[in-house]
C-alpha cells in the first residue's frame, strides 16, 4: 500500500514540476536580489529584518496560491482528463489515491520553501544579517506546516467541488483561520452569546492558522520553541488527518458516471 | 510583424505616461499630510500573521515622509530643532503605526525619540514611554527619554530617568553618570558631549547617528571658538590691537589643546575651517570669530 502511494506522491511531484509550479522560485528569487539592492536606504541600514518580514511572509503567499490553485486542480483534473479510470483500472485504492495525491504536493510545497528559505539566508548573508541566516528556519518550518493544512483543506472540498469553488472556499478558510483568535478576542466584548457561540465554534472547528504565525519575531533573531514547533507539528498533524480522511469518504462514495 | 507591433505599442506608451503624470491634476492642498486611515493597533491580528512586513512598510513610509519633507525646503535651510515649519504631522502616526504592529522595533523608538522633538516633544515622550512599556529590560530607551528630557532642560526628571535604566540588568555605567550628572551640570557643554557621543555609539538607525553626529560637531565648535575668541581677547590685550588675520594666531593654535584630542583645521588656502571645512568668519571690529554664515553646523547649543 505505502509504495502505491509513494508511487502516486512521486508522479504528483513530477506533474508540478512539469507544469512548471517551481517556475515561481524566480519571481521570488527576482524579489529578494531587489530587495538585497534597495532596501538599504530605504529602511535606513535594517534591510535584514525587513528580507525576514519580505522573504517569509512572501514564502507563505507564494505556498498558499500553490497549495490552493494547485491543490484544487489534484482530483478535478484526473476527473475531467478521465486519467482517474486508467488509475483505479490498476489495484490502486481511492483512499491511497487521495493520499498519495496530498504527500505529493506536501513534497512539492516541501522543495518550494526549502528552495526559498535558502534564498532568503543567502540574501541575508549578502546584506550582513548573518545571524538570521540560520535562525529563520524555525520559523520556515512553521510556515510549512501550515501550508499542509491549507493543501488539506483544498484536498477536501476538491474532493465534492468545482475547482473554482474549492479555491474561494480555501482561501475564506485561510482567512478565516488567520483571523479567528482575533474574531473571537472581539467576540468576547459582543454581548450577544449567540455570536460568541458562532465566533467560539469558529475558532474549534477551523484550523487555527494563528498558531503557525512567527514572521514578526524571526525578524529579530528569534527561534520558535520546541514545544512550540512540536505542537504545531502535532496540530497540523491532527487537522491534516482529519481533512485527508474527509477527502478520502467523500471520494470513495463518488460516482465518477 | 507582431513583434514589431507590440514593440511599437510598447515605445509609445512611454511618452504617453510620461504626457500623463505632468497633465495629471494636483493632489489637493494638504492630502499629503492627511490622517492615516489605518491604525496599527487595530491592524494587529487581522493581516495574517505580516504584522512586522506592515511595520517596517510604516518605517520605510516615516524615513521616505521625512526625507521628502526636508528634500522640499533643501537640508540647509531647516533647524533641525523646529522641524514645526515643515509640518510633519503625520510622522508620530507613522511611527506609532509601525511600533504598534511591532513593539519590539526599538529604531522608531529612537528615531522618534531623536526627530519628534522638533516637532512636538509631548508625542516623542509619549511614543519613547511606550517603547519602554513594550521593552521594559532595553535600556537604550531610557537613554532617550532622558535625552529628551535633557533637551528641554528638565534636568530632574532626566535624572530620574537614566536612574531607572541604571538599574536594569545589562546597562552600561554610563547611565549612573549620566543621572548623577544631570543632578550636578545638566546644562554642562561636558554633558551633552557625552550624551551624544553614546548616542553616536549606540544609535540603531542613521538618521538618530547622523543628528548625534551633527550635535558632537556643534560642541566641538563651541569648543574651538571658545579658544579662538580667548586668543583674540588676549592678543587684544597685549598688544591693544586686534590681530588683522585669524592666521597670525595659528602658531599659538597650535599648542592648544582641544576636547577629544581634537586640533584645530587648516585648509589649503591656509584658513581656519570649522569641522565641516567651512572658514570661521572673523569681525575684527568686534575682535571675534564666529561661524560662517554657509557653514553646516547647527547653533542650538550655544
Amino acid at each position: 500500500m505505502l509504495s502505491r502511494i509513494f508511487s502516486i506522491a512521486r508522479n504528483t511531484f513530477r506533474e508540478a514540476v512539469r507544469d512548471r509550479v517551481l517556475y515561481n522560485l524566480v519571481l521570488f528569487v527576482l524579489l529578494l536580489v531587489a530587495c538585497a539592492i534597495v532596501l538599504g536606504d530605504l529602511t535606513d541600514g535594517h534591510e535584514a529584518r525587513t528580507i525576514v518580514n519580505i522573504g517569509l511572509n512572501a514564502m507563505l503567499f507564494f505556498g498558499v496560491f500553490i497549495a490552493i490553485f494547485v491543490g484544487v486542480g489534484l482530483v478535478s483534473k484526473e476527473i475531467e482528463k478521465r486519467t482517474v479510470f486508467a488509475i483505479f483500472a490498476k489495484p490502486v485504492g481511492r483512499g491511497e489515491f487521495i493520499i498519495g495525491k496530498y504527500l505529493g504536493l506536501c513534497l512539492t510545497l516541501a522543495v518550494n520553501v526549502a528552495v526559498m528559505a535558502a534564498g532568503v539566508s543567502l540574501a541575508l548573508l549578502y546584506v550582513g544579517g548573518s545571524s538570521f541566516a540560520g535562525t529563520i528556519w524555525g520559523t520556515v518550518i512553521l510556515i510549512f506546516l501550515e501550508l499542509t493544512i491549507i493543501t488539506a483543506v483544498a484536498l477536501f472540498f476538491s474532493s465534492f467541488s468545482s475547482p473554482a469553488l474549492s479555491a474561494l472556499l480555501t482561501f475564506c478558510i485561510f482567512v478565516i483561520g488567520h483571523f479567528s483568535s482575533s474574531l473571537r478576542e472581539l467576540a468576547a466584548n459582543i454581548e450577544s452569546t449567540f455570536a460568541k457561540l458562532i465566533f467560539d465554534a469558529m475558532y474549534f472547528v477551523f484550523p487555527n492558522l494563528s498558531h503557525f504565525t512567527f514572521v514578526t519575531n524571526a525578524a529579530y533573531g528569534d527561534v520558535p520553541p520546541a514545544a512550540m514547533i512540536g505542537g504545531s507539528l502535532a496540530y497540523a498533524l491532527i487537522f491534516n488527518t482529519i481533512l485527508v480522511l474527509g477527502a478520502v469518504l467523500i471520494f470513495s462514495r463518488r460516482n465518477f458516471k | 510583424m507582431i513583434a514589431a507591433a507590440i514593440a511599437l505599442l510598447f515605445t509609445a506608451s512611454i511618452p504617453l505616461t510620461e504626457w500623463l503624470v505632468a497633465s495629471k491634476p494636483p493632489e489637493p492642498r494638504g492630502y499629503a499630510d492627511e490622517d492615516l486611515s489605518l491604525k496599527g493597533a487595530d491592524m494587529r491580528g487581522w493581516v495574517f500573521g505580516a504584522e512586522g512586513l506592515i511595520a517596517d512598510w510604516y518605517w520605510m513610509n516615516s524615513l521616505q515622509y521625512i526625507g521628502g519633507k526636508i528634500a522640499s525646503v533643501g537640508l540647509d535651510k531647516i533647524n533641525i530643532d523646529d522641524l514645526s515649519a515643515l509640518n510633519p504631522r503625520l510622522l508620530n502616526q507613522y511611527l506609532n503605526n509601525t511600533v504598534d504592529l511591532d513593539p519590539r522595533f526599538v529604531a522608531a523608538y529612537s528615531y522618534g525619540a531623536t526627530v519628534l522633538p522638533a516637532i512636538d516633544v509631548d508625542q516623542a515622550i509619549a511614543l519613547t514611554e511606550k517603547g519602554i512599556a513594550n521593552n521594559p529590560s532595553n535600556w537604550r530607551l531610557y537613554q532617550y527619554l532622558g535625552y529628551i528630557h535633557w533637551r528641554r532642560k528638565d534636568y530632574d526628571k532626566a535624572s530620574e530617568v537614566y536612574t531607572a535604566g541604571s538599574k536594569i540588568a545589562d546597562a552600561p555605567s554610563f547611565l549612573r553618570e549620566m543621572a548623577a550628572a544631570m543632578k550636578t551640570r545638566g546644562g554642562s557643554r561636558e554633558t551633552a558631549r557625552q550624551l551624544y557621543l553614546q548616542m553616536y555609539n549606540e544609535a540603531d538607525d542613521q538618521q538618530s547617528k547622523n543628528n548625534a553626529e551633527l550635535r558632537l560637531l556643534e560642541i566641538d565648535t563651541l569648543d574651538e571658538l571658545e579658544a579662538l575668541n580667548d586668543l583674540l581677547a588676549s592678543a587684544k590685550a597685549a598688544s591693544g590691537l586686534c590681530p588683522e588675520r585669524l592666521s597670525e594666531l595659528f602658531p599659538k593654535l597650535a599648542s592648544i589643546k582641544l576636547p577629544r584630542d581634537r586640533s584645530f583645521s587648516i585648509d589649503r588656502q591656509k584658513q581656519l575651517v570649522d569641522p565641516t571645512g567651512f572658514p570661521y568668519r572673523f569681525d575684527r571690529d568686534k575682535c571675534r570669530a564666529d561661524l560662517s554664515f554657509e557653514s553646516k553646523i547647527p547653533r542650538t547649543l550655544e
